[in-house]
C-alpha cells in the first residue's frame, strides 16, 4: 500500500500556475543531501519536533507508553509506539505517511485547479508506486487536470513509459554522470537514470522535459561535472535544464527522525554556483 | 514581547512600515517630508464656529442651522495656501491636524482634551489657548444636547447593559457595540460628477427656481421643502465664498511672491478658485480643485465614517484628462504631481477620534478616503483607462499610505491591469486592495438596484460599495462580539470580565450539554439574542440621528434628495436602497471554538467539556495540554468541510435573522465581515476561548481565518470563505480577507503571473474584497518571538516555499539576513 507524507497546496515551485503536489512516501535512493529524509523509507514513521514538546510537568501524557523524559522534555525514539502520536496534545510525536485513495488526492487537486495549476506528483520516488501513480495520473485527465511528475528517474522503465503517456510536463533529476561517485552519495549508480532519460527522449519527443541538477559540495560542483550534463542534454528534444543550490533546510527533519545529518556543515560556494549556472546557460 | 513603546515609536515603527522614502521627483515629495514627522494638533475652528452658529440658530430647522452653520465658518474661518502646493483648501492648521464635531460628542471633550496629547492610540496636540475655548466655549454648550447622551438615554436596560459600561461616560462595553456615537455618518461617497457638470452654480440654480415654484399655501412646503431649499442655496453660497477667500489670498501672495514660477502659480490658483467650485471646470486642474473643495467642505460638514471616500476618479475626471491631453495643455506627469498634491493633502486632515472607542477602531491614524480604480462603466464595459494606470504607478511611487486605492476587478479586466495591480501590491503596502465586481454587482442587483447603477458602484470606506444618487442609508451600525456570545455560553449568561451580572441568556449549564448540537442551538440563541439588541439599537439610532444631523451638502448633492427635499439623514427617502450592516466579529474564532468542542468532547471524547471550562477559568494556566488538544483541532481556513460547514451554518443563521427582521426597521440590515482593527479591543474583553486562544487577545478578523490558524496556505483560505458563503442569500454586505505573503513567493516576473492567478482565482470563487500583505524581515522576526500567532507565515527558500516557525532558528537567520541583502 502505499503512503502520501504530504500533500501541498499553494505550490508555486512544481511546475505551471500555483499548483498541488502530492509526496509519495519512498525512495530508492538515500541522497545524502536529501531535504525531505521522511521521504525514503516506504513504511511510517515517527516524527519528534522538540521544541513543540510542552514536558511532563504539563502533559506527560506518554509517560504511560514508556516514554523517558530528559530536561522535562520526552525523549522519543523510532521505536516510539504510534499510540504516543495519537494522544500527544501539541502534535510534537506524529506519524509520517498516510493512506489516500487516488481519488481522494484528486478531489483536493480539482478544488485547487481554479487556481490555475494543477496536479504535480513528487516524492520519495513516484515511478515506484506503479498502482497508485498510474491511476492519480488516468484519473486526473479524466478530470482534465494538468499533471506534472517529479522523478529521480531510478525506476522501471516501464512505470516510466507508461505514466509519460498522462503527463503535461516532467521534472527530472540528473544528479551526476559519474556512476561511482552517484552510487557513493545515492546509494545507486546513475546508469538506469541515464538510459530511462535517454529512452523517454526517444519515445516522447514532444513531453515537456525540465531536467535539474542540485549542485552538491564535493559531490557535483566542478565545472566539469556539470558540463557532463550539459553536454548530454544538448541534442534532447524539448529540455530545459535548471541547476538548483544545496540548502540544509532539511536538517531539523534528520533531528525529528532522530538520525544523524550526512552533510555536516558543509556549505556550498555562492560565488561557485553562480558561475556554474552561467556555464549550463551557455551550454544549453 | 518587546519593550514597551513610546506613541512617538509606535507612530514610527506604524509609517516605517509603510516604507515613508524622503527623495522624489515631484513637489508633492517635499511637503511630504514637511510635514509627515509633526504630530498632530486639534484645530478648534470648526467646532468653535458650528458653536457660535447652533447658538444663534436655536429653534430653526435642522437643515437650515447646518447651513448657517457652514456659511459662518466659510466666512469666518482662516483659509491656508501651502507653499508649494498647487491645489488648495484646507479645514485646519498646518501640518498635521483634525478638527471637531461637538455635536457628535462634545459631552467627553473636557476629559478628552486632557487625555489626547499622552494617550497610546493616535495622540494630538493642542494649545493650551485652544483648550480653554473648548472647555470653556464650545463643550458647555452641547451638554444634553449630543447624540450620544440622548441615544444611550433611549435604551432599554437589557440593550444598555450589552453596550455601555455603567459609569458616566458611556464607554463601550464592546460586546454589543454601537458606532454611531463617534461618527456622524455611515462611509459615503459623493456624486461629485454632478460639480464638475454644473457646478454649485448649477445646483443653486436648480433650488432657486424650485422655491420660486413651492405653493405658499402648502404647510409641507413651507416647513419641509422651503428649509431644505434655502439649506442648500446657503450651502451653494458658502462653498463658493470659502473658494473665493482662497482666491483673494492667493491673489495677495502672488503680489508679495519675488519667484515669476511660484508667482505664475499663485496666479493660476486664484484664477481656478474663482471659477471653481461655482461653475464647471473646464480643465484636469480644474476638476482637481472643484472635486478638492468638495471634499473639503464635507469634512467640514459632518464626520463621516472613515472620512470621505473619492468615488471613481479614473472615471469621473478621465473626460477632463482627454481634453487636456488632446489640447497638449498636461503631461501625464503632471497629471501624477496634481494627484499626488492630493494625497499629501489629504494626508494632513487627520480622523481625530475623542473617544478610546473610536480611536481602537482605527489606530494608527487611519481613515479610508477610497478612491476607485477600474471595474466597468455603466454599460457593463470593461472601464480601465490612461487615469487607471496613472493612478496605479502613483500607488507605487507615492511613499503614502494615503488615499486607500481600491481596485475593481471583473472577468474582463484587461492583463495589463491585473498584471499592474499585482504589481503594485508587490510593492508590499498593502495596495491597492480588490473588490470582486462578480460579487457585488449581483448583490446590488438583487438590492433593487438598475444595472446601470450597479455596474456603476463605488468603493467606499473600507470594504463597502456604494451607488451615488441610489444609496440612501447613512445610520453608522453596530459591532457584535460574537466571541462573548459563545463566553456567555460556557458560563451561562454571564462573562468573567463581568462576575455575577448576567448580560446575556441563561442557556444552561455549560458542563449539562449531551449532544453537540444542544451546544450548538445555545450559541446560536446567544447569537439571536445579540442581533436583536443590535436592531434594537439601530432603529433608536435611526430615528434619533434624523433629529441630531443634517447634511445640506450632501443632500444637495443627491438626486433623490433633490427631487424629495429631504435631508440624506432622514429615515426614508423614496426610491433609495438603504444598505445598512451589522458587523460579525470573531468569525473564525466562533468557528474554531465549536469545532474543537465538537471534536475533542463529543467525537474523541479527548476532553470533557468540564476539563475544557475549567482550563478557560484559569486561562490555560496548569492546563497548557488541553489547549494543545484544542489548539489541533480543526480549523477554519484550511478547506476544511469539518470547520467550514459550522461557519456556512453561523453565516446562514445570521441571514435568516436579519431576513425576517430587518425589514422592520425598514433597511437591509446585512450580516458584514470587516472589523477595521476592532478585533483586537474585542479581543480584549473575551477571556480564553475554545479554540485555545489565551483571554484578552484579539480575535479573529473579518472572514480571515484565527492567527496563525490556516496552515494549508491561501489558496485554502479563499477555499474556506467560498465554502463559508451562503451564495443563495443576499442579507450579507463585505467580506474583508487579508492575506499575507513572503515577498519571495511573488518574486520577479513568475511570481507576478503567480499573484495575478490567484487574484482571477479569487474573482472566479466571488469572493468579496483581498487584500495583501507582502511581508518583510521585521515580520520574520516578529514570528521568531511568536512563532504560534505566525504558524501560518509562508516564505520561500531554494525551490521550494516553507512555513516558517517550521524552520530551525539557524535557518530563520538566514533567511532574514538573506531577505535584507536582497533588499539593498
Amino acid at each position: 500500500m502505499s503512503l502520501v507524507f504530504n500533500i501541498q497546496r499553494y505550490s508555486l515551485h512544481d511546475g505551471d500556475g500555483i499548483r498541488t503536489t502530492v509526496f509519495l512516501k519512498g525512495c530508492p535512493l538515500k541522497c545524502r543531501w536529501c531535504c525531505n529524509p521522511e521521504s525514503q523509507s516506504y513504511e511510517k514513521e515517527v516524527m519528534y519536533t522538540r521544541s513543540k514538546c510542552i514536558g511532563k510537568t504539563e502533559c506527560g501524557f506518554c509517560e504511560k507508553y514508556g516514554v523517558e523524559f530528559e530536561e522535562n522534555k520526552a525523549k522519543i525514539t523510532a521505536e516510539c509506539p504510534h499510540e504516543v502520536c495519537n494522544i500527544c496534545p501539541s502534535k510534537a510525536v506524529k506519524t509520517v505517511g498516510e493512506e489516500y485513495t487516488a481519488d481522494e488526492i484528486l478531489d483536493i487537486a480539482e478544488r485547487d485547479s481554479i487556481f490555475g495549476g494543477g496536479i504535480t506528483i513528487s516524492g520519495g520516488e513516484p515511478l515506484t508506486h506503479p498502482d497508485l501513480l498510474l491511476e492519480i495520473l488516468k484519473k486526473a485527465k479524466q478530470r482534465r487536470l494538468s499533471t506534472a511528475l517529479e522523478t529521480c528517474g531510478h525506476a522501471d522503465y516501464s512505470v516510466l513509459f507508461e505514466a509519460a503517456k498522462y503527463l503535461d510536463m516532467i521534472m527530472f533529476d540528473i544528479k551526476s554522470l559519474n556512476t561511482e561517485k552517484h552510487r557513493e552519495y545515492t546509494g545507486k549508480s546513475s546508469e538506469l537514470i541515464i538510459k530511462n532519460f535517454t529512452a523517454l527522449c526517444a519515445d516522447y519527443p514532444n513531453l515537456r522535459k525540465k531536467v535539474r541538477t542540485p549542485v552538491i559540495p564535493d559531490f557535483n560542483d566542478t565545472a566539469n561535472d556539470i558540463m557532463d550534463i550539459a553536454a548530454f542534454l544538448r541534442d534532447k528534444p524539448n529540455v530545459q535544464y535548471e541547476l538548483l543550490p544545496y540548502h540544509s533546510y532539511g536538517k531539523s527533519k534528520y533531528q525529528a527522525l532522530g538520525r544523524e545529518y550526512p552533510m555536516g556543515e558543509k556549505t556550498l560556494d555562492k560565488h561557485n554556483f553562480e558561475v556554474l549556472k552561467a556555464l549550463a546557460e551557455e551550454m544549453l | 514581547m518587546s519593550q514597551t513603546l513610546s506613541p512617538q515609536e509606535i507612530r514610527i515603527k506604524a509609517e516605517a512600515k509603510n516604507h515613508i522614502k524622503v527623495q522624489g521627483k515631484n513637489r508633492a515629495y517635499g511637503i511630504l517630508q514637511k510635514i509627515r514627522s509633526v504630530k498632530p494638533v486639534i484645530d478648534i475652528e470648526r467646532g468653535l464656529y458650528f458653536t457660535q452658529s447652533f447658538k444663534e440658530t436655536e429653534g430653526q430647522p435642522l437643515q437650515l442651522r447646518w447651513a448657517k452653520a457652514l456659511y459662518h465658518y466659510a466666512k469666518n474661518a482662516k483659509v491656508y495656501i501651502d507653499d508649494d502646493q498647487l491645489l488648495v483648501g484646507r479645514s485646519g492648521k498646518e501640518g498635521r491636524y483634525g478638527i471637531l464635531y461637538p455635536e457628535l460628542d462634545g459631552n467627553i471633550f473636557k476629559e478628552a482634551m486632557e487625555k489626547l496629547p499622552t494617550r497610546e492610540n493616535s495622540p494630538f496636540d493642542i494649545t493650551d489657548k485652544d483648550r480653554k475655548t473648548v472647555i470653556e466655549e464650545i463643550a458647555p454648550y452641547w451638554q444634553g444636547k449630543t447624540f450620544h447622551e440622548n441615544f444611550a438615554k433611549s435604551l432599554t436596560p437589557e440593550t444598555t447593559k450589552l453596550t455601555y459600561n455603567p459609569d458616566k461616560e458611556l464607554t463601550s462595553r464592546y460586546i454589543v457595540n454601537e458606532t454611531a456615537s463617534f461618527r456622524s455618518s455611515l462611509q459615503w461617497v459623493h456624486d461629485y460628477e454632478i460639480v464638475l457638470e454644473k457646478g454649485f452654480k448649477g445646483i443653486k440654480e436648480e433650488a432657486l427656481e424650485k422655491l420660486s415654484g413651492l405653493d405658499e399655501y402648502s404647510p409641507l412646503d413651507y416647513t419641509e421643502k422651503r428649509p431644505f431649499l434655502e439649506a442648500m442655496i446657503i450651502t451653494c453660497d458658502a462653498i463658493v465664498l470659502w473658494a473665493n477667500r482662497h482666491a483673494d489670498l492667493a491673489d495677495g501672495l502672488a503680489a508679495k511672491e519675488s519667484d515669476p514660477k511660484r508667482r505664475a502659480e499663485l496666479k493660476k490658483i486664484a484664477e481656478t478658485c474663482r471659477r471653481v467650485p461655482e461653475n464647471p471646470p473646464r480643465t484636469f486642474y480644474e476638476a482637481m480643485q472643484a472635486q478638492w473643495f468638495t471634499q473639503m467642505f464635507s469634512r467640514i460638514e459632518q464626520k463621516t465614517g472613515t472620512i470621505i471616500s473619492n468615488g471613481r476618479m479614473d472615471q469621473y475626471l478621465y473626460p477632463f484628462y482627454k481634453h487636456d491631453i488632446k489640447a497638449g495643455i498636461i503631461t501625464d506627469d503632471e497629471v501624477q504631481e496634481l494627484f499626488e498634491c492630493m494625497w499629501v493633502a489629504m494626508a494632513q486632515f487627520i480622523d481625530l477620534y475623542l473617544s478610546d472607542t473610536g480611536g481602537a477602531f482605527n489606530e494608527g491614524y487611519a481613515h479610508w478616503e477610497a478612491v476607485t480604480i477600474g471595474g466597468q462603466t455603466k454599460e457593463g464595459l470593461d472601464a480601465t483607462n490612461e487615469l487607471t494606470y496613472i493612478l496605479l504607478k502613483s500607488k507605487r511611487e507615492f511613499p503614502l499610505n494615503y488615499p486607500d486605492l481600491a481596485a475593481r476587478i471583473h472577468t474582463r479586466s484587461p492583463k495589463r491591469y491585473l498584471y499592474e495591480v499585482a504589481e503594485t501590491i508587490k510593492a508590499g503596502e498593502g495596495f491597492p486592495k480588490l473588490i470582486n465586481d462578480e460579487d457585488v454587482v449581483p448583490l446590488l442587483l438583487s438590492k433593487g438596484a438598475k444595472f446601470e447603477e450597479a455596474y456603476d458602484y463605488s468603493v467606499s470606506g473600507c470594504a463597502e460599495c456604494r451607488m451615488p444618487n441610489r444609496d440612501t442609508y447613512t445610520s453608522p451600525n453596530a459591532y457584535i462580539n460574537f466571541a462573548a456570545a459563545l463566553e456567555m455560553v460556557i458560563y451561562n449568561g454571564k462573562m468573567l470580565k463581568y462576575g455575577d451580572e448576567v448580560l446575556g441568556l441563561e442557556t444552561g449549564e455549560f458542563t449539562k450539554f449531551k449532544t453537540f448540537d444542544a451546544l450548538l442551538e445555545a450559541f446560536l440563541k446567544q447569537q439571536r439574542n445579540f442581533i436583536k439588541h443590535a436592531f434594537i439599537q439601530q432603529r433608536e439610532i435611526i430615528r434619533l440621528r434624523a433629529q441630531h444631523f443634517a447634511s445640506p451638502l450632501g443632500s444637495a448633492l443627491h438626486k433623490l434628495c433633490r427631487e424629495q427635499y429631504l435631508d440624506i439623514h432622514q429615515p426614508k427617502i423614496e426610491g433609495g436602497i438603504d444598505l445598512g450592516y451589522f458587523e460579525y466579529m470573531g468569525f473564525a474564532t466562533v468557528i474554531d471554538s465549536l469545532a474543537a468542542i465538537k471534536k475533542t468532547v463529543f467525537e474523541d471524547k479527548t476532553l470533557t467539556l468540564a476539563q475544557i471550562k475549567e482550563a478557560l477559568e484559569h486561562n490555560f494556566k496548569g492546563y497548557e495540554a488541553v489547549r494543545q488538544i484544542l489548539l489541533n483541532a480543526p480549523s477554519y481556513g484550511n478547506d476544511d468541510e469539518y470547520t467550514d460547514s459550522i461557519g456556512k451554518l453561523l453565516d446562514r443563521e445570521a441571514q435568516e435573522f436579519t431576513r425576517k427582521y430587518g425589514a422592520e426597521l425598514g433597511v437591509h440590515m446585512d450580516l458584514r465581515l470587516v472589523p477595521f482593527t476592532s478585533h483586537v479591543p474585542f479581543g480584549k474583553v473575551v477571556s480564553a476561548t475554545p479554540n485555545g486562544r489565551f483571554a484578552n487577545t484579539p480575535l479573529s478578523d473579518g472572514s480571515s481565518a484565527s492567527q496563525g490558524a490556516d496552515i494549508n496556505g491561501p489558496t485554502a483560505v479563499l477555499l474556506s470563505n467560498y465554502a463559508t458563503k451562503n451564495f443563495d442569500c443576499c442579507e450579507h454586505a463585505g467580506r474583508l480577507i487579508n492575506v499575507k505573503l513572503s515577498p519571495a513567493c511573488v518574486k520577479g516576473e513568475e511570481g507576478t503571473e503567480k499573484l495575478v492567478r490567484f487574484i482571477e482565482a479569487w474573482r472566479d470563487l466571488k469572493l468579496w474584497h483581498i487584500q495583501f500583505n507582502v511581508l518583510n524581515t521585521d515580520t520574520m522576526r516578529a514570528a521568531q518571538k511568536d512563532p504560534e500567532n505566525y504558524r501560518n507565515l509562508l516564505v520561500r527558500i531554494a525551490g521550494y516555499s516553507a512555513y516558517f516557525t517550521e524552520l530551525t532558528k539557524d535557518l530563520q537567520d538566514d533567511l532574514i539576513s538573506r531577505t535584507e541583502h536582497e533588499a539593498v
